[in-house]
């Protein structure tokens, strides 16, 4: 790949929390994988010297990547990071990935930095306060224990030493070294973080987290309560011209027309509807914002904004899994203060949703005072904000069934001895690794071969808001699908550019094809190169079908646009299969660090409902039956585990996998340049297991 | 309240008071942009007397509008405020200054503060060197760069917080906002007769232009640009933005209601 002339600040920062040091090196060598995942699995393979520590051991490092998109206007791009390190929360402990947004992206570029490293651990609670060029280690006792909110505040009145909101401050000594009315960009722990509790989050600003694979808690581990960035600099681009324009028609085709749209909700009660429209503050899923009073609120760069900010200020940018948690609140404000509390105590939504389970238990006499399970925990108030507060705090601060909990879901589970049983009937429905059931793994697969073939809950929605939410939102506002299924399947054979509709039939038989396999690859080289490694938000991208245009073009963004970007912001021309190289490329890389760590295939095996236990409950996706198209049920469905093993087989072979390891094969990793990759796999004696 | 975007001015019955007392800098310091525009609107030409001097700047071609209530924070408008004019991206050197406190509540956790393109201008009044003007054919408010010496008095003379004209840092002069007017790395044609990179790139249209001086006072630019559908998907409508918007936009009053045979049957 030839040099960026834009969108590249220069340098990475690397840090060093056992001798309190930070230097920095050119990102130039690193600039080849992108940004964002890429640079942060190159750099954790060149910094992390023993790959099979564990999360906790002061061995591990955490990469912190911005990418080229960041702090420009690319639609829905400018502002997330890419968090990489061993995490504390899967089983086992893989080397993973989370990320942000927010506006901290555009801070660390505008501090001067492509990325940040994190070696080592602190010898005392340390904050690290970044302005510009100057990095300083503070010592954090005053910090910890306080939450994620105030924590910021804290860091931000230091920062700043104490100027108003809304005015100028003059960074450094003179007035030449920057001024800025922009309050420091901070990612922190909370509470749960210190602690060690594998649900905990990296947060940063209201309810942006890097939440699902547990690196709040290495945080915690490595005495690292905050990273403030604060910076003045400019990000250059190749061409601003074409950008802006990119930025405009981007906008013109694609944009909910806040004044007159295409396309509105039928119902103004059913805000779940967003998930087609994209309007802002569209997150609001299931629960109402229009009996509360709020804004939108975005992250930097985005066109639709969202989240919310409320007149209150409680439950400020909750969104998706962490604002629904606990919907068995006897009210709406209720529901939205337990999200809000989870938001500053710092854990992570997805985990936090075992509060029903939890009350299963209870009502089933397996836990509470004097039961198999001891808790006292007042379950008789649940739906109350008196059980959320107490079911919140104990995790956070390991008391009561909290002390389990903090080790994960499923760490609990099995330690209570309920995992095989409840696993298979599906009381507890963990699919893989141990993180929570996001999608119906016997169905929609390409999610769930996803996420076993790799380390965590993928969480890439791209597919996902057109086979299943789009036919399932229509049902529940009771209207037909906005095009057939047939159409959709075309429409998406197009834009992913696998030219061939039977890769999204979700039938009994396709979800074992050779075509679904081919989707499930490029979902993971899209998402690991653009989602990823270019910080573009998985809410909107890929962008694979337009249903409202104000154009009335139905043709969607994808291919097209992404390419486009690139361009004017690196000056790189790349062409839309060349990106799904890099992606393939970077999850071989991954791929690679896992096998150091020790997977094997037979590892890659879901829980035992998804074999198991029928699916139940009417599960729309297009389905190719009998002839023809429809959006099926997929009622009493399971995933057939020898069928899904030769699917294993072809996927592994697929993308240069040993079928009997799944380890990178030699010649594959060579074919990408990654014969020193080779080199240290075979060292280790993983390209030898059998 | 009239005008309370400066500390410096957050009393107005100080202002008008101040207003009385004649001397230029007084008057500048209590009264800011307000007042002239609304009495000479249609002139072309602000006009008027100050102790002993007269002083006369071109009014404006074009204003800046915001509704602040409708800002959904993404800071798109100061990214592309400063790409179109240095070719870079930097929220620090956008002319349209967007501050939030992500933690604050609505509707104060949101400010965005753009230049008014004062009819009496006291950072044009305050620039020893000429280098701060009105464009005689737009009647912009603009920077000479090769003109401006770097001694931030019209910095320090803007009557707003944030000031409206910055120092450029990187460039080294003082800068404001012109409309788009200079704007050498965004092909389109800008100013009053153009477009506006922040009005043409806000996703939630919370940016608008006008060629009509607005009601000298907060509310004259911080506009409600919100209509029923804005309610529809959550958000409220009225001026204050207090009211809940099923309350303004019921939804009964969206949803059709049921047919009388399906009600029947249920």
């Amino acid at each position: 790949m030839s040099q960026a002339t834009g969108g590249f600040v220069g340098k990475i920062l690397i840090i060093d929390l056992t001798n309190q040091t930070a230097e920095t090196i050119d990102s130039e060598p690193y600039q080849q994988w992108g940004g964002g995942h890429g640079m942060g699995s190159a750099l954790f393979w060149d910094y992390c010297e023993d790959k099979t520590v564990g999360p906790f051991d002061e061995g591990n490092v955490v990469t912190v990547c911005a990418n080229p998109f960041s702090g420009t206007p690319v639609p829905s791009a400018s502002a997330r990071v890419e968090i990489q390190g061993i995490g504390s929360f899967a089983d086992p402990e893989w080397f993973t990935r989370s990320s942000m947004g927010g506006r901290i992206a555009g801070m660390i570029k505008a501090a001067g930095y492509d990325a940040y490293v994190i070696k080592g651990k602190a010898p005392e609670k340390t904050w690290i306060n970044i302005v510009n060029d100057e990095v300083e280690f503070h010592n954090a006792d005053d910090l910890w224990g306080l939450d994620t909110a105030q924590t910021q505040e804290t860091i931000w009145d230091y920062v700043t030493k104490g100027t108003p909101d809304g005015e100028w401050y003059t960074v450094g000594t003179t007035r030449d070294g920057g001024r800025t009315t922009q309050k420091p960009a901070v990612m922190c722990i909370g509470p749960t973080g210190e602690n060690l509790g594998r649900t905990a989050t990296i947060t940063h600003d209201a309810g942006h987290h890097a939440g699902q694979s547990g690196l709040g808690a290495v945080w915690g581990s490595k005495n690292l309560k905050a990273v403030s960035f604060l910076g003045t600099g400019s990000v250059s681009v190749a061409d601003p011209a074409a950008l802006i324009d990119l930025r405009i028609e981007f906008q013109q085709k694609f944009a909910y027309n806040v004044d007159d749209p295409v396309l509105e909700t039928p119902n103004p009660d059913a805000a779940v509807y967003g998930f087609i429209t994209r309007h802002p503050g569209f997150n609001g899923i299931y629960w109402n914002a229009r009996d509360m009073i709020s804004r939108p609120y975005g992250c930097q760069g985005c066109f639709r904004n969202c989240r919310h900010n409320f007149d209150d200020g409680v439950g400020n940018g909750i969104m998706c899994a962490a604002s629904l948690f606990y919907m068995s609140a006897d009210n709406l404000k209720d529901q939205v203060r337990a999200a809000d509390l989870q938001n500053k105590l710092g854990m992570n939504g997805f985990e936090t949703s075992i509060i029903s389970y939890c009350r299963n238990l209870y009502k089933m006499g397996v836990m509470g005072p004097g039961k198999e399970i001891e808790s006292n925990l007042p379950f008789d108030k649940f739906g109350s904000w008196e059980f959320a507060e107490a079911f919140i705090k104990a995790i956070a601060y390991r008391e009561d069934i909290g002390a389990d909990l903090a080790e994960g879901s499923m760490r609990a589970v099995k330690k209570w001895g309920r995992w095989e049983e409840d696993s298979a009937n599906g009381t507890f429905q963990y699919p893989q690794w141990g993180y929570f059931y996001h999608y119906d793994p016997r169905l929609e697969v390409e999610w769930s071969y996803a996420s076993i073939m790799s380390e965590r809950d993928v969480n890439e929605h791209g597919l996902n808001w057109h086979v299943h939410w789009m036919p399932m939102i229509c049902s529940m506002v009771g209207e037909e699908p906005l095009i057939s299924a047939e159409e959709m399947v075309n429409r998406l054979a197009a834009s992913t550019t696998l030219d061939d509709p039977m890769c999204f039939d979700y039938s009994e038989e396709g979800i074992y094809s050779d075509a679904t396999i081919e989707k499930v690859a490029w979902m993971r080289h899209y998402g690991r190169f653009w989602v990823q490694s270019m910080g573009m938000c998985d809410w909107l991208w890929p962008h694979l079908i337009e249903y409202a245009s104000p154009t009335g073009d139905p043709t969607p963004a994808t291919p097209d646009f992404e390419p486009r970007m690139y361009k004017a912001v690196t000056g790189i021309d790349i062409t839309f299969e060349e990106s799904l190289e890099m992606g393939k490329k970077i999850y071989l890389l991954d791929r690679a660090i896992w096998h150091m760590q020790g997977r094997h295939r037979d590892q890659e095996v879901f829980a035992e409902f998804v074999y198991s236990l029928p699916t139940s409950a009417p599960y729309p996706l297009p389905v190719f039956e009998d002839g023809r198209w429809t959006y099926g049920t997929c009622m009493d469905r399971v995933l057939d585990r020898d069928r899904f093993e030769t699917v294993k087989d072809r996927f592994y072979e697929h993308e240069g996998w040993d079928v009997s390891t799944g380890c990178p094969t030699r010649a594959a990793l060579e074919s990408y340049d990654l014969g020193y990759v080779a080199d240290t796999l075979e060292a280790a004696g993983a390209l030898q297991k059998g | 309240m009239v005008w309370n975007m400066s500390e410096k001015n957050s009393n107005p019955a100080d202002g008008r008071a101040a207003a009385k007392t004649v001397t230029r800098r007084d008057f500048v310091a209590a009264i800011g942009g307000i007042g002239i525009g609304a009495i000479l609107a249609g002139a072309g030409v602000s006009a008027f007397l100050v102790g002993d001097e007269v002083y006369a700047v071109e009014a404006s071609g074009g204003y800046l509008l915001v509704d602040t209530k409708k800002c959904g924070a993404c800071e798109t408008c100061m990214l592309a405020c400063s790409l179109a004019h240095s070719g870079r991206t930097n929220v620090n050197l956008s002319r349209l200054q967007l501050t939030k406190n992500p933690l604050g509540c609505f509707p104060l956790d949101v400010q965005q503060n753009q230049c008014r393109q004062c009819p009496y201008p006291s950072c044009v009044d305050a620039c020893p060197t000429g280098a701060m003007h009105a464009d005689p054919e737009t009647g912009v408010r603009l920077v000479a760069e090769g003109k401006c010496i770097g001694c931030e008095r019209c910095i320090e003379a803007c009557p707003f917080t944030p000031s409206r004209v910055q120092w450029n840092y990187e460039d080294k002069c003082a800068q404001k906002c012109d409309l788009c007017l200079n704007t050498p790395y965004w092909d389109q044609e800008g100013g009053p007769c153009g477009k506006q990179a922040c009005v043409e790139v806000c996703p939630m249209r919370a940016i608008s232009f006008t060629r009509t001086i607005p009601r000298q006072s907060d509310e004259g630019y911080d506009v409600n640009l919100r209509n029923e559908h804005w309610a529809i998907i959550g958000f409220p409508i009225d001026d204050a933005g207090r009211v809940r918007p099923d309350v303004s936009v019921p939804t009964a009053s969206v949803v059709p209601p049921q047919p009388a045979d399906a009600a029947e049957e249920e």
